[in-house]
């Protein structure tokens, strides 16, 4: 089938490239752009893995998107998350408390986290669990990572009160 | 797994939309948020020649109040967008409980109400790779007369597995159904078809372009259970609406879902609660009637006599909840 040529912006660099219809968004990236970051996992929508954040934020499948939909959009991988040189402070908190073990999952852990903790700094137990359900961690059995997200959340609010008084 | 190679049209217009459909015949598959077409396509469970996407239509994401008090919402409005939503928080917490335990936060950002009504149905045979499937005899879903759920059945038994199906039958909500020849509309209660091959009536070139829920009035419920609670389909779910009292309802709307090829209405147990009120024996009542009235059961992941045994329970404590509820106008 005819290739399309897409306009797609990934952590802030635009990219054009030719895609057929049935490439998936994870494939583009890892495949197309050299953009690994982002896991491929089941393929299938169960592990997670391959979350990236979409144009407001929100977390999407990028094994379940189709690249020609991304025409136009932008997305935000686990490489657009560091802040100037330094890790972002969910990313910092990840290593801190050990959520990260073989870290084939930590990349779609990080991006749900980031989207929820981008619009709630103050996140109850079940805020975490129901932002977190949707990817699966074979090593850290989830403790450490709930820990991690909580310190990050901390650090995140601390960061607002700061600003806010600047 | 990667799909299979199909053309890809994405019309400017509802109207481009059904034109499509209506010159593609069976060769072109409508997806609404993906998360479950693209996944049976990876299985080639499906292997459309055209696929034609809802997404650029904004037509599809509006939610409406009509004159009437009813809401008419959009069939492309995504589940996240729903669940979020005042008016369904407000007015419908039942369809918003359902929807909210879809998948996960991931699923229900990309997958919307339509899609979820048409949600095709699912069993442990068809639903894995075909170099899985290929180590067995197919089905009537692939390219055999057998079916592997209930054996010497004469038909697909894969079982029907909509969240939010069950609570809009109950809210006896309608769908919007749209064709290049005009539009019809069917009540919920007769969309879904005891089949898992044709499992609704949505003809060729239809699309479902919207939900209408009647104004809010009374008391309703929705309970789902599953292994996990995150990001798992229901072993089985219960969605009861009820309007007047505990002692004199004027109508009682009860439907089980995932345990067939089709949400079930329950018109016995709704006679013994409309007839005895929501008393502690006609729940029980209406609890075992429930469970006896399930003749085959879709045995998926759940044997048959555990699923019959739990429906009694879920249909009982939905109920003793809904009967606490404080009676709306
Ligand atoms: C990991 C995972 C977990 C899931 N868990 C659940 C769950 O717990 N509960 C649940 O109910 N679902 C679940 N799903 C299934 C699915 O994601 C949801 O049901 C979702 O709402 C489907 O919506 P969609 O827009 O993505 O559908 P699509 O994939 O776009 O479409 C689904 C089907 O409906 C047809 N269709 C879509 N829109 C229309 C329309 N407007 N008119 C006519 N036909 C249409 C398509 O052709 C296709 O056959 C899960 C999926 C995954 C991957
Ligand atoms: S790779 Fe996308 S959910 Fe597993
Ligand atoms: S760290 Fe290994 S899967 Fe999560």
């Amino acid at each position: 089938m005819a290739k399309q040529l897409i306009a797609l912006t990934v952590n802030g660099d635009p990219y054009e490239v030719a895609v057929s219809p049935h490439q998936t968004l994870l494939e583009v990236m890892r495949d197309s752009l050299n953009l690994t970051g982002t896991k491929r996992g089941c393929t299938a929508g169960s592990c997670g893995v391959c979350t990236v954040n979409g144009e407001q934020g929100e977390v999407i499948l990028s094994c379940l998107a189709l690249a020609v939909e991304w025409d136009g959009r932008s997305v935000t991988t686990v490489e657009g998350v560091e802040e100037g040189n330094e890790l972002h402070p969910i990313q910092k908190s990840f290593l801190e408390h050990g959520a990260v073990q073989c870290g084939f999952c930590t990349p779609g852990l990080i991006m749900s986290a980031k989207a929820l903790l981008d619009v709630n700094t103050s996140p109850s137990e079940t805020d975490i669990n129901e932002a977190m359900a949707g990817v699966i961690c074979r090593c850290t059995g989830h403790i450490k990572v709930k820990k991690a997200i909580k310190e990050a959340a901390s650090v995140l609010r601390e960061r607002e009160v700061n600003h806010g008084e600047s | 797994m990667q799909l299979p190679q199909f053309e890809y049209i994405r019309p400017k217009s509802l109207a481009e939309g059904l034109a499509a459909l209506a010159e593609h015949g069976d060769k072109i598959a409508i997806m609404s948020g993906g998360s479950d077409l693209l996944l049976n396509m990876k299985f080639r469970l499906e292997g459309p020649a055209y696929l034609l996407s809802l997404n650029g239509l904004s037509e599809l994401q509006q939610l409406e109040k009509l004159d009437d008090g009813s809401l008419r919402v959009g069939a492309a409005c995504t589940l996240t967008h729903l669940a979020e939503h005042t008016i369904i928080k407000e007015c419908y917490p039942a369809l918003r409980a359902a929807i909210f335990v879809v998948g996960s936060r991931h699923v229900r950002n990309m997958g919307t109400i339509g899609g979820n009504i048409c949600l095709e149905t699912r069993c442990w045979y068809t639903n894995q790779s075909k170099i899985w499937r290929d180590t067995r005899e197919g089905c009537f879903k692939t390219d055999a007369e057998q079916c592997h759920v209930i054996k010497s059945a004469p038909k697909c038994h894969a079982l029907n597995s909509t969240d939010s199906g069950p609570i809009l039958m109950a809210l006896d909500a309608s769908v919007v159904l749209a064709s290049h020849t005009g539009e019809r509309i069917v009540p919920m209660r007769e969309f879904y078809q005891n089949d898992g091959v044709e499992h609704t009536v949505l003809k060729p070139g239809e699309v479902l372009t919207a939900v209408v829920l009647p104004p809010a009035k009374g008391r309703s419920v929705f309970r789902k259970l599953s292994q996990r609670e995150g990001l798992d389909f229901a072993t089985g779910t219960f969605a009861a609406a009820v309007i007047g009292s505990n002692e004199q309802p004027e109508s009682v709307s009860l439907v089980l879902g995932s345990v067939a090829p089709e949400p079930r209405v329950m018109p016995q147990a709704e006679k013994i609660l409309l007839e005895g009120g929501l008393t502690d024996e006609a729940i029980d009542a209406a609890a075992d009637v429930a469970r006896r009235a399930l003749l085959e059961v879709t045995n998926l992941f759940t044997p048959t006599f555990y699923k019959k045994r739990l429906i009694k329970v879920l249909v009982k404590d939905a109920l003793l909840e809904l009967r606490d509820q404080r009676v709306r106008g």
